[in-house]
């Protein structure tokens, strides 16, 4: 029988009043629309953009609460109308530009964070591939099927990784599980400098951030409060974080699940080793002759900004680039708080992978225009993005982490050990000889794809 | 010179603003529960309730104290520091049209209330309030040029910049324009009493200006009252709402 979801009216409870506010505070001024990494790849859409997306939602709840709607009585919703609109909603990366250039100070990403889980109880939303994510990570703790035990098959034997201790390394399951090669130049990094540091192995759990940025709360309190608990068990006091999705629901997000007390700060890597090498620890033996744009992750940029501060969410990874001998760092056009998302977040990966794909595009030219050689990140997600943005481009730029170009330089053996998810491994590598390094491919060996993109 | 004109009364003119500021007051109190049917805090239960919606937006703009507070009305709010941060053309327009209202607004509050003292002999203040009002002139003239300048840029906006027009709507428009036919009214009616500030007496036509001031009146108060508190217009509310509650925003 068809459900009488017509009959629903717009729900509005996930939505703080004050973000019903908000949405009658925009003033059109376009603003948004003029940065807006979506709009600028489908000029044919306005609809995805903040301006028109807040004018519809205002529009879809005038049906049953306005004065009309009052006097009247309310109007059903239009099944074409909320298909649409919950197509525009999710055409957003939550990347949050628009609510940087925002002139009434609306805190965007918040607010479509918010609209999403009302469509997702309405029966609208999510879109695509994304409702596979509560369903896996209940199923697994993960996204990918992987064994939790499995968790750190790709620790070096010879690599020191403790059990607990006051210094975590929160790894997050696709450094894991897709992009080794990133986790295992962390632990390599962190045991030649002498830091003794724990790792969560099989109680780590999905930091569950496509969960809420696709607006599929349920799983989230279960994973956030998992994992706060297992940190403190460790006995953490500092939580490092090389995946830019995980450190952002680990300072956003879970404290807001958690009832308890928080013992211990979340901490970028880049950071923790800009202070490394400001006491003199990092050594490095080998140059990278290389002209590199760093990209920043908007969850560890945009979103974090206002909670770390500028300097650890914007400086502290171009700090540890400029560290690197022979290497060039350039900027893109568009970055720190203004740079263009690389489309992979919001859960557009998995959900609409065309649009995710032509937004990576959009990104590989702005590297590509200021003749870099490498695009770096700190993100495995907009890594996955851009190198998928990169293929389709046919561009020759190459896609690494900032750890992986320090742990090159640095002379530390990167080779990822035989275990059950090599033949899943696809990203760039550097492949280094006692003198020079080189960025070589890692193709993936086993078919088919992943259930959901490598990206929230 | 009498001001009012096609059989209204003083008497009537005052029903009909208190008539018009109690559609207002409605149309504001309209919203707020509106908006109170949101939560008072992430994963909250509804509450549906007025005043919950105050309180959350007292409780969110008092966040981080009353320094913050205070700091975002005056840089946020009153100098638009967020706009001046994009795009100057478009800071001049909204300082422009904002502080223009704002003064024109109380200013026309002012007249009433001094109109009231003069018809009534309030305390034997007739006189004297004949001359305040006689000093207000300046002030209408100048404020209102200060609204025309806003307006006519973002008119200009509007017309000559192609991405902004293809991105207007037949809302942007409406208000737009409005605001810009109110103003013009608004001048013209005082033009046509002659004697006016910078064009003197070249469009001096008293006979009818009661009755061309008595247009601007209706088509100010219309837009006031009975389409901004209901329409997407409300953002002139609720813009400063939103900065203060977002503490000057991300």
């Amino acid at each position: 029988m068809a459900d009488n979801r017509e009959s629903k009216p717009l729900m509005t409870g996930y939505m703080m009043s004050t973000q019903l506010l908000e949405v009658d505070g925009c003033n059109r001024c376009q603003e948004c629309m003029k940065w807006c990494p979506t709009f600028a790849v489908r000029p044919d859409r306005p609809g995805i953009t903040p301006m028109y997306k807040n004018a519809r939602w205002r529009e879809l709840m005038a049906k049953n609460h306005s004065l009309r709607a009052k006097i009247f009585g309310g109007k059903p919703l239009n099944d074409d109308e909320m298909k649409i609109f919950t197509d525009d909603t999710y055409s957003c990366t939550t990347c949050g530009v628009c609510g940087t250039v925002c002139e009434a100070g609306i805190r965007t990403v918040d607010l479509w964070e918010a609209m999403r889980p009302n469509l997702v109880d309405r029966g609208d939303g999510p879109v695509g591939k994304q409702s596979f994510f509560p369903k896996l990570v209940k199923a697994d703790r993960n996204p990918y099927q992987a064994k939790q035990d499995d968790r750190l098959c790709w620790v070096p034997k010879d690599a020191k990784v403790d059990q607990s201790g006051e210094i975590v390394y929160f790894a997050g399951c696709t450094a894991e599980f897709r992009q080794q090669a990133l986790a295992v130049a962390t632990v390599r990094i962190l045991n030649n400098l002498n830091v003794d540091f724990a790792m969560l192995g099989k109680d780590e759990w999905c930091c569950a951030s496509a969960m809420v940025r696709t607006g599929q709360r349920a799983v989230m309190a279960e994973h956030a409060v998992h994992n706060v608990d297992a940190l403190k068990d460790a006995g953490a006091k500092t939580v490092l974080f090389a995946c830019a999705g995980c450190i952002r629901n680990s300072t956003v997000d879970w404290p807001r699940w958690y009832e308890g007390y928080i013992p211990y700060k979340s901490m970028p890597l880049s950071v923790f080793l800009r202070e490394k090498l400001r006491k003199g620890e990092v050594k490095y033996k080998i140059p990278l002759n290389y002209t590199v744009t760093y990209h920043d992750p908007c969850h560890n940029g945009r979103h974090l900004m206002h909670e770390i501060g500028r300097d650890w969410a914007y400086e502290a990874s171009r700090d540890c680039l400029q560290s690197i001998p022979g290497l060039k760092l350039v900027e893109m056009v568009r970055n720190r708080e203004l740079q263009r998302c690389c489309g992979a977040g919001g859960g557009v990966k998995a959900g609409i992978p065309d649009l995710a794909l032509d937004m990576a595009k959009a990104r590989v030219i702005d590297g590509e225009q200021v003749k870099a050689d490498i695009i770096a990140s700190t993100c495995p997600f907009c890594r996955r993005n851009i190198m998928d943005g990169r293929t389709d481009a046919k561009s020759s730029i190459k896609v690494l982490d900032v750890v992986e170009l320090m742990a090159a330089s640095m002379g530390l053996d990167m080779t990822i050990p035989e275990n059950p998810y090599t033949k899943y491994q696809e990203q760039d590598v550097l492949v280094c000889g006692p003198e020079k390094c080189e960025v070589d491919t890692l193709e993936r060996q086993a078919p088919g794809k992943d259930l959901v993109g490598e990206a929230h | 010179m009498a001001f009012y004109t096609l059989g209204l009364t003083f008497e009537i003119v005052i029903f009909l603003t208190v008539i018009v500021l109690a559609v207002w007051a409605y149309g504001i109190y309209f919203n707020f529960k509106k908006w109170g049917l949101g939560s008072t805090g992430y994963h909250d239960p509804l509450r549906r309730s007025f005043w919950l919606f105050l309180a959350t937006w007292i409780h969110e703009a008092f966040k981080d104290g009353i320094w913050v507070f205070l700091r975002t009305v005056v840089l946020d709010v009153l100098l638009l520091r967020r706009t001046l941060a994009r795009s100057p053309v478009r800071w001049v327009m909204h300082m422009a049209m904002f502080y223009g209202f704002l003064a024109l607004a109380a200013l026309s509050g002012i007249g009433l209330l001094l109109d009231i003292v003069e018809h009534y002999n309030l305390a034997g203040y007739a006189h004297e309030a004949e001359m305040v009002k006689d000093m207000m002139a300046l002030p209408f003239d100048i404020f209102g040029y200060l609204l025309l300048i806003g307006a006519t840029i973002a008119i200009s906006r509007r017309i000559l910049i192609k991405f902004v027009r293809d991105n207007t709507t037949a809302y942007d428009a409406l208000l737009i324009g409005s605001v810009f036919l109110i103003t013009v009214t608004g001048f013209y009616a005082e033009w046509m009493r002659g004697n006016s500030f910078l064009v003197g007496n070249m469009f001096e036509y008293p006979i009818y200006a009661p009755h061309f001031a008595l247009i601007h009146t209706l088509l100010a108060l219309g837009l006031f009252a009975f389409i901004l508190p209901w329409s997407k217009y409300i953002h002139v509310i609720a813009t400063p709402m939103t900065l203060i509650a977002n503490r000057g925003g991300e």
